[in-house]
């Protein structure tokens, strides 16, 4: 029997923590749970965070949209403030998991679980987000890059938690598009995916670009060589299937039971492709 | 214990055959107040587990009980020390131990087994168990384990590696290859399929004060696992009784035994307590059985017209280190294995091998799944030789009422392969393909393929394919059934009220069933081989016909009526048509003596009467049959050349198994088997490396999901089946076997690339689509 523990705010979840330093926080417990399972963590007690106000939901503060840890994707599903300033990650929670899985599970959870093959890491990176980490004493921010540093680490001290995330709005981008690659089309780990976030002037030519991979490497990659090698081009299929060149190499796959490392690399690049139907529209 | 389900909730008015009336097990299913048997608990209960080995191949040298006897809450630990019996199970072969004695054969072999308190108590003292065991080299691989020096998994097995090996020639065999003008070639590998079930495997037992011991387990086999509970730990038969509930699902998996002996031999050391187990996921990914694995070596020859002039096959199954089904399944998918052709000549080999990897048993279509999977590529690979329509081939080569099987089977019963061809060939699905396949996106690629089935049901030749139906008028005036074969989910119990209410003109409502306990109801065989509602309700038409005509002279008698000839049985009474008179069941079923109110038939299911060339032992292992389904399945997909993965877009499946009793039950029975085939086709593959399992969960093994499953038409066609119960013939199994196949020629059909190997992964089909490119 595991002792629960439902703090309502921060203040009392911090009391918690000091109590009794083995005590694991979590959100939707999608993957706490299953750890506990596996017997991969013991913790000597559980606090849940979905409780606490302060660490829930969306908020418009003007340049830039403060997401609370705790917040469901289910919730940022149906959020239209997301939906329409971060299309890109909106794309991501929909093949997130299964309805059962987002009404549980929160973005803070796939953040701080740091899995390769987190759904909404992808468009975290290509936004640029930066991660509110707080403590009793302080709050600090740190993009997502530096916050996660492998397969399930993060820079995270004790007695810390995600408070949540902090994006930037980026109306220059009028080209965002997300795609997974699983083996089924619902409740599926992505063997690969890509997000990207493209600017793409009157004539076609692309101005900006911010492209970000996932499970092809220990964490979500980002490449600056082929961000600029497409910068000044046209979306057609020649040319990304050069750049596609450039994707593999720049990606560190690893074999598993759920694809190879070549599949996944091959992938990588061809997913460039599938950005040819974009064109001009968004 | 032993309850009676009774079904409210249900519409007014009598049953009828072919009416889609809602299962009688829907409401309580849906409301989650149905039973199974992993529902069984109670408060003086403990729980049991099992210590598997976790190698592949050793011997035991010492199993370390002491430290988990210690243990507070253990209750007791067991061994094979601790059996009286003959400590082995096994349906043809009795080659499995309850509790591994000398070796070791797979991973999921059971060496120890621990009674606890609580499931918190058992986990900790498994651990604590210690094994000593002697690593042996393994073998892996079907055709290794055949040659000479290879590690032998049952050293006093005269066949060495070999459980059952068969070599059919019909016509001139081999020879006649030399008169084709065309012959195609294809070397086929299909993997082992999980069966995944929700309910893992699971029962409930306990002794009793005179001794009996009660088991409630998740089975297909009640009556076949009560004698080898009995046999194994050394019980007479009436010393065990065992209840099987509607199952979570079993599609073969609990065709056998899996938790009853342990539990048996659990409850004779738990001081009378009940006892419970139940399998973990991962425990049941590694002991339980899977469809066979299969390579499988073709060879097909035509003339230049098309017609089919010879076929040649080697099979190989890997049975795993078990028996179990393997010699039976291998038997009937060499039955199987030219499909429902006329093919004139045939050489065909097969061999069921024995290795260290996970048991190989029964999954719905038992070994056909695998073969149609070969031979219907194989129509699709000598149709583009020939430059021929896949359509046209099939139908010039179909089989028909009375011709032979390349085994040299007669079709004795209704055969409709034709009509159902002729019903794909008439659908939009293919005669609008090319305007389909050519409206495809960019970078996809779509694709029309199609396959003929076939599907035999029942037990072959030689073991009687039998069913005893009881059937009572209670004192309340209700109609009790009895029924002797498990309903696993696929609705053979509401087919049995259907039956009997349809013969005795009453409505749900007033149906009992009795679902299978070998104490109560009547053996009857297996929920298994497509046989349940032919061979059971055959027999329960008998006993309901017997059951009218009493009800009837019963009436007459208390009426005073003449005869019987104006009564007529109407919901819940009779009437005198005559005079208006009328009687209710319930004062009929007082009246009665029970012996006068219970009716009993037997009913034997028709065997092939060909004389084979074959051996007995092959004939033992089922083959010949004379009661056969047949269907034909098109699969459009859409191919995406990004990463290869395949989306089956429609399905259609035309299926003669004669009359639908109930239109509903039968698209059911369609539909699953279509997504398991569909799983088998695309998405299922079970890793073992060196007998250990590499997909240990649902995590890592794939199977398809809602939004997986394409839209699916299944059009009867209901050629009547004379020796069926209202012209039924089964439907349970043969739709597994049209996804792979059909799929894998649709795959074909839009990209060019033909998968030889199942299942066809992106990956695969990506890596091929490069290959093609390159070359
Ligand atoms: C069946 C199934 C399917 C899944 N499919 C997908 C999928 O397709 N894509 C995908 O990306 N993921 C998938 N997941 C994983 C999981 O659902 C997601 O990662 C989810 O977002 C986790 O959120 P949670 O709130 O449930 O996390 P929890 O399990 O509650 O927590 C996860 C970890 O983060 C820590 N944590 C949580 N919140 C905070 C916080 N605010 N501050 C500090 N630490 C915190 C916890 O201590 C724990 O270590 C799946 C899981 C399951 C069970």
């Amino acid at each position: 029997m595991t002792q629960v523990l439902l703090p309502r705010a921060l203040d009392e979840l911090w009391d918690f923590l000091e109590e009794d330093p083995n005590t694991a926080v979590y959100s939707g417990g999608t993957d706490l749970l299953v750890n506990l399972r596996g017997g991969r963590i013991n913790p000597s007690r559980l606090a849940c965070l979905e409780r606490i106000e302060e660490i829930r939901g969306v908020r418009d503060a003007g340049a830039a949209v403060f997401i609370g840890a705790a917040t469901t994707h289910t919730h940022l599903l149906e959020n239209s403030l997301v939906s329409s300033e971060f299309p890109v990650l909106t794309k991501a929670i929909r093949v997130l998991a299964s309805p059962a899985i987002r009404n549980m599970g929160t973005i803070g959870g796939n953040i701080v679980n740091a899995s390769p093959a987190g759904d909404t890491l992808p468009p975290l990176y290509a936004l640029d987000a930066e991660v509110e980490i707080v403590s009793r004493k302080e709050a600090k921010r740190m993009p997502v890059s530096d916050f996660i540093v492998g397969p399930g680490r993060v820079r995270l001290g004790a007695n810390e938690i995600v408070k949540g995330v902090w994006i930037r709005k980026a109306p220059e981008f009028n080209v965002r598009h997300f795609e997974k690659v699983g083996l089924r089309k619902s409740q599926a780990c992505a063997v690969a995916s890509l997000a990207a976030a493209l600017s793409l002037s009157e004539g076609g030519k692309i101005e900006r670009a911010r492209l970000a991979w996932g499970s092809v490497g220990p964490t979500v990659v980002r490449s600056a060589e082929v961000e600029e090698a497409l910068l000044g081009r046209e979306l057609e299929i020649q040319m990304l299937a050069e750049v596609a060149r450039l994707v593999e190499r720049a990606v560190s796959p690893i074999d598993d039971v759920r694809a190879s490392a070549q599949y996944r690399r091959i992938v990588a690049g061809r997913l460039l492709l599938r950005l040819a139907e974009s064109g001009c529209k968004n | 214990m032993g309850e009676v389900r009774r079904h409210k909730r249900h519409s007014e008015g009598a049953l009828h055959i072919g009416a889609s009336t809602p299962r009688a097990d829907a409401y309580a299913k849906v409301t989650g107040a149905e039973k199974f048997a992993a529902d069984y608990y109670s408060s003086d209960m403990v729980w049991a587990g099992v210590k598997r080995g976790a190698a592949p191949h050793g011997v035991i040298k010492g199993i370390f009980t002491d430290e988990a006897c210690k243990a507070p809450g253990v209750i007791a630990v067991l061994t094979h020390r601790d059996i009286r019996g003959s400590n082995r199970q096994g349906v043809v072969r009795k080659d499995q131990p309850v509790l591994a004695d000398k070796k070791v054969r797979h991973c999921g072999d059971a060496v120890a087994l621990v009674l606890a308190e609580d499931r918190e108590t058992l986990l900790r003292a498994l651990d604590l168990i210690r094994l000593d065991l002697e690593a042996l080299p393994g073998v892996f691989d079907v055709e290794e384990a055949l040659k000479d020096g290879a590690p032998l998994v049952h050293e006093d097995n005269a066949g060495g590696n070999t459980l059952l090996e068969a070599h059919i020639q019909t016509g001139d065999g081999l020879t006649a290859f030399e008169r084709c003008d065309e012959v195609i070639e294809g070397r086929f590998e299909t993997p082992w399929q999980e069966h995944a079930y929700l309910e893992t495997e699971v029962g409930w037992a306990q002794q009793q004060n005179d001794g009996k011991v009660v088991i409630v387990a998740s089975t297909q086999t009640p009556f076949r696992d009560r004698a080898e509970v009995a046999e194994a730990i050394g019980l007479d038969l009436e010393q065990v009784r065992v209840i099987a509930p509607y199952t979570g699902g079993a599609f073969g998996g609990k065709d056998g035994i899996t938790v009853q002996t342990l539990l048996a031999l659990a409850a004779l050391h738990s001081n009378g307590r009940p006892v419970k187990m139940w399998w973990e996921r991962e425990e049941s990914f590694i002991a339980g059985t899977k469809r066979h694995p299969t390579r499988l070596y073709y060879r097909l020859g035509a003339k230049g017209d098309g017609v089919l002039h010879a076929l040649a096959a080697r099979l190989y199954f890997d049975t795993g280190p078990y028996d179990h089904l393997g010699g039976v399944v291998m038997t009937l998918a060499l039955e199987h294995a030219g499909g429902a052709y006329r093919i004139p000549h045939a050489l065909l080999d097969a061999w069921c091998v024995y290795t260290n990897n996970p048991i190989g048993g029964a999954f719905r279509a038992f070994g056909v799944t695998q073969v149609t999977a070969a031979m219907e590529q194989m129509m699709d690979m000598l149709a583009a030789r020939l430059d021929m329509d896949p359509l046209e081939l099939r139908l010039k080569n179909a089989l028909t009422r009375g011709e032979k099987t390349c085994v040299g089977v007669t079709l004795t019963g209704s055969t409709g392969l034709v009509e159902c061809l002729e019903r794909v060939e008439r659908h939009p699905l293919r005669t609008e393909r090319y305007a389909w396949k050519a409206a495809a996106g960019p970078f996809k690629r779509r694709g029309v393929g199609i396959a003929a089935l076939m599907h035999a049901a029942g037990y072959g030749t030689v073991v009687p394919d039998y069913a005893n139906a009881k059937i009572e008028l209670t004192p309340e005036g209700k109609i009790r059934i009895y029924c002797g074969v498990v309903d696993m989910g696929q609705g053979n119990a509401s087919a049995n009220a259907q039956i009997a209410g349809s013969i005795l003109n009453q409505n749900m409502d007033s149906m009992e069933l009795v679902l299978p306990d070998t104490d109560r109801t009547l053996p009857s065989g297996s929920a298994s081989a497509s046989r349940c509602t032919y061979t059971f309700g055959n027999a329960l038409i008998g006993a309901a016909e017997i059951l009218k005509n009493r009800i009837l002279q019963k009436a007459a008698d208390l009426l005073m009526a003449p005869s019987t000839d104006d009564l007529t049985l109407a919901p819940g009474k009779v009437v005198n048509r005559a005079t208006g008179a009328q009687i209710p069941l319930s004062r009929l079923g007082r009246l009665m003596a029970e012996s006068e109110r219970t009716a009993i038939s037997h009913f034997r299911a028709p065997v092939a009467k060909d004389r084979l060339d074959v051996t007995d032992e092959l004939r033992l292992h089922g083959l010949g049959h004379a009661v056969i389904s047949y269907g034909a399945h098109l699969a459009a997909v859409e191919v995406d050349e990004i990463t290869g993965a395949v989306e089956v877009v429609s399905y259609l499946s035309a299926t003669d198994c004669g009359r639908a009793l109930n239109p509903q039950i039968y698209e059911q029975q369609i539909h699953g088997g279509i997504c398991q085939g569909l799983g088998f086709a695309l998405f299922e593959d079970f890793r073992v490396e060196q007998g250990t399992v590499k997909s240990p969960d649902l995590a890592t093994y794939i199977i398809p999901t809602a939004p997986d499953t394409p839209n699916m038409e299944s059009l009867p066609v209901e050629l009547h089946e004379p020796t069926g119960p209202f012209g039924l013939k089964g439907v349970g199994e043969i739709a597994t076997n049209g996804p792979a196949p059909a799929v894998a020629n649709a795959l074909a059909d839009a990209c060019g690339i033909r998968m030889f190997r199942l299942p066809m992964t992106p990956e695969r089909v990506l890596l091929a689509l490069r290959g093609r490119e390159t070359r």
